[in-house]
């Protein structure tokens, strides 16, 4: 099959129109200076869809370890999902929820059902939040993995380059009802070169954070005082890890029927570590704060082989008490 | 690979409660059908629509058709299974993780080193031990309790001491006038024993401020780090290396313990709570 596609935003949008009735799809839409998926319903929803602009506020692992679901009596999907405008920091963060769900001797039934009921269409990023440092991670701006199509909305039209046999399925299922042409090459190099551009913006914006190889030497050898400092306005929320889109803890509550609803967690929770017996290993905030840092950037690679931080900068948006985690890695580095 | 799905237990019948001392007791389960364990993983404990919990089995790998768990009344869980008289369904999640290295008690002069509801894990290294007397060369069991009311499994103790190669040793932070045995935290037992150190191989387990200065008081005795085996006490919940709440370090202590060689875990934060 053809890799590269391009229609115009139009046809799209119409061929979509015709899609919702079959499939449950999720994109983007833009609520003040928020965006979000959201279910598509109509073809207003269609068109006012956000393309290559960062970031959707929840991160795409809750497509997958919803906030709540009941892991022991499982709901099938009735359809089929596709999610439309999925960015590369989400993208990257499947390989650490694929190698804890999928693998490491157990693999899990629900994440499982939900991953093969879900085509994914990941998306170029065209512009930059103010917390995105994805690069710093060497995460580049636009999708390399776990996408089945990429979609890059450029100079008023479409292109889609197909990246699995899911996504050649989702072609086909186009081409019921609308044409699709073959970009040329100047059109896929404008798109390149519209990738390096951001690419290059993103370094500027994060020039000196450090990388991952250094942060987690970094956080190993910080000492206690660092961590009190930032720990001050924490209020112990969790939203920097039910936010994060690479956080795998959950929660597991016991229902009637021997049933389990899992429920995302957060290690910032007091008490998320605590014994029977009464022994509490993350009592004190400071430790917790220290903790989820810890895990991400020293332990997680220790054991696993994907990253745990992909640079979205959600946890900087999403914390009330303003904690900012660049400006702590950037005083870690000078100190 | 477990089949199924992962978070469904399989029933199991409660046949039994054991009143061991005031605070514990051990359940007698009979499971759907026969269950196998190596000593010293754990299960999942399911009370239907009340919790979970992670415990030991108490009783030994090579019965199939009932498990002891031995149980202290600490938490919500406990609490509830500890009001069961019998009859009752329970759930059964596992067995997880690592459990001990018999390999590596094989041939070796074995310290066991046992602190209150630690015994009931203990137990079943045991009765395993017991069963393979042929393949190790002595074991010195180190026990000690709280009070004499709070020392438990009195018959099984009875019966090791009849037993070639096993040596019983027993104390109390407190005696009463019915004690004969020693007095004083479980450690100085360990002032007392006849083992050759390096020939030897030492398993800990304990509440953590037992296993902490027991693991001191065995490296002044000249243990290797790698010769100490410690089953941790985490908040285990999946069981399956995932949900996060047992982590240790960089383990998952469900997974990749709940038996560790000191040397795997010393410098890890927090170890001792």
């Amino acid at each position: 099959m053809n890799k590269y596609f391009t229609l115009t935003k139009e046809n799209w949008d119409k061929a979509l129109v015709n899609l919702i009735s079959g499939y449950n799809i999720y994109a983007p839409l833009t609520y003040g200076e928020n965006q979000d998926y959201e279910l598509l319903l109509d073809e207003e929803s269609i068109k006012e869809i956000t393309y290559n602009k960062p970031k959707p506020a929840t991160p795409l692992k809750t497509f997958f370890n919803p906030v709540k679901e009941n892991v022991v009596n499982l709901k099938q999907p009735e359809k089929q999902r596709i999610i439309i405008g999925v960015p590369a920091c989400d993208l990257s963060a499947m390989d650490i929820q694929d190698e804890m769900y999928l693998n490491r001797d157990y693999e899990d039934p629900a994440y499982k059902m939900h991953r093969e009921n879900t085509t994914i269409i990941g998306t170029d990023c065209h512009s930059l939040q103010e917390h995105c440092h994805c690069t710093s991670y060497d995460v580049k701006p636009f999708p390399k993995k776990h996408h089945d199509i990429l979609l890059t909305f450029f100079e008023g039209n479409i292109t889609l380059e197909v990246n699995s046999e899911k996504g050649e399925n989702i072609i086909n299922e186009l081409k019921k009802y609308t044409a699709l042409d073959e970009p040329t090459e100047n059109d896929i190099q404008k798109i390149l070169d519209k990738r390096k551009t951001i690419e290059e913006e993103l370094d500027n914006q994060n020039k000196g954070l450090p990388n991952y190889k250094k942060t987690g030497e970094l956080v190993n050898n910080s000492g206690d005082e660092i961590w009190k400092k930032y720990s001050e306005t924490c209020v112990s929320c969790g939203a920097c890890a039910t936010i994060c889109p690479t956080c795998t803890c959950f929660l597991l509550l016991e229902k009637p029927g021997f049933e389990k609803v899992r429920h995302l967690d957060a290690c910032q929770y007091p008490g998320f570590e605590k014994v029977a017996a009464g022994e509490d290993p993350l009592g004190e905030l400071h430790k917790r704060f220290y903790n989820r840092y810890m895990c991400k950037y020293v332990w997680k690679p220790e054991q696993f082989e994907s990253l745990a931080c992909t640079g979205c900068g959600r946890c900087i948006e999403a914390c009330i008490g303003n904690i900012n985690k660049n400006e702590l890695f950037m005083e870690l580095t000078n100190q | 690979m477990q089949k199924g799905n992962l978070y469904k237990p399989i029933k199991a019948e409660v046949l039994e409660v054991i009143e061991e001392s005031p605070t514990i007791k051990t359940f007698v389960l009979k499971p759907e059908h026969n269950f196998t364990f190596h000593t010293g993983q754990f299960i999942e404990l399911v009370l239907e629509g009340i919790g979970e919990a992670p415990f030991t089995p108490s009783s030994s790998p090579l019965v199939k058709d009932k498990i002891d768990v031995t149980i202290m009344k600490a938490g919500y869980v406990t609490e509830k299974i500890h009001q069961f008289k019998g009859g009752e369904t329970v759930g059964i999640r596992g067995p997880y993780g690592r459990g001990y290295p018999l390999e590596k008690l094989y041939d070796k002069e074995v310290l066991v080193l046992g602190g209150g509801c630690g015994f009931a894990p203990l137990r079943s290294l045991l009765y395993n031990l017991q069963a393979e007397q042929d393949r190790i060369k002595k074991v010195t069991f180190c026990y000690g309790s709280k009070s004499p009311q709070e020392c438990i499994y009195e018959p099984y103790i009875d019966e090791l001491r009849s037993v070639p190669k096993f040596e019983v040793m027993r104390s109390v932070d407190k005696a009463d006038d019915s004690w004969t045995e020693e007095v004083g935290v479980v450690t100085v037992l360990l002032d007392k024993i006849d083992i050759n150190i390096e020939d030897s191989v030492a398993v800990v387990v304990g509440p953590p401020i037992m296993m902490k200065f027991g693991v001191q008081k065995l490296l002044e005795m000249g243990y290797p780090e790698n010769k100490i085996y410690l089953s941790m006490e985490k908040n285990m919940s999946c069981g399956l290396g995932k949900c996060g709440h047992c982590m240790m370090g960089e383990y998952f202590v469900c997974k990749d313990g709940p038996v560790f060689s000191y040397d795997e875990i010393k410098g890890r934060p927090d170890i001792w709570k």
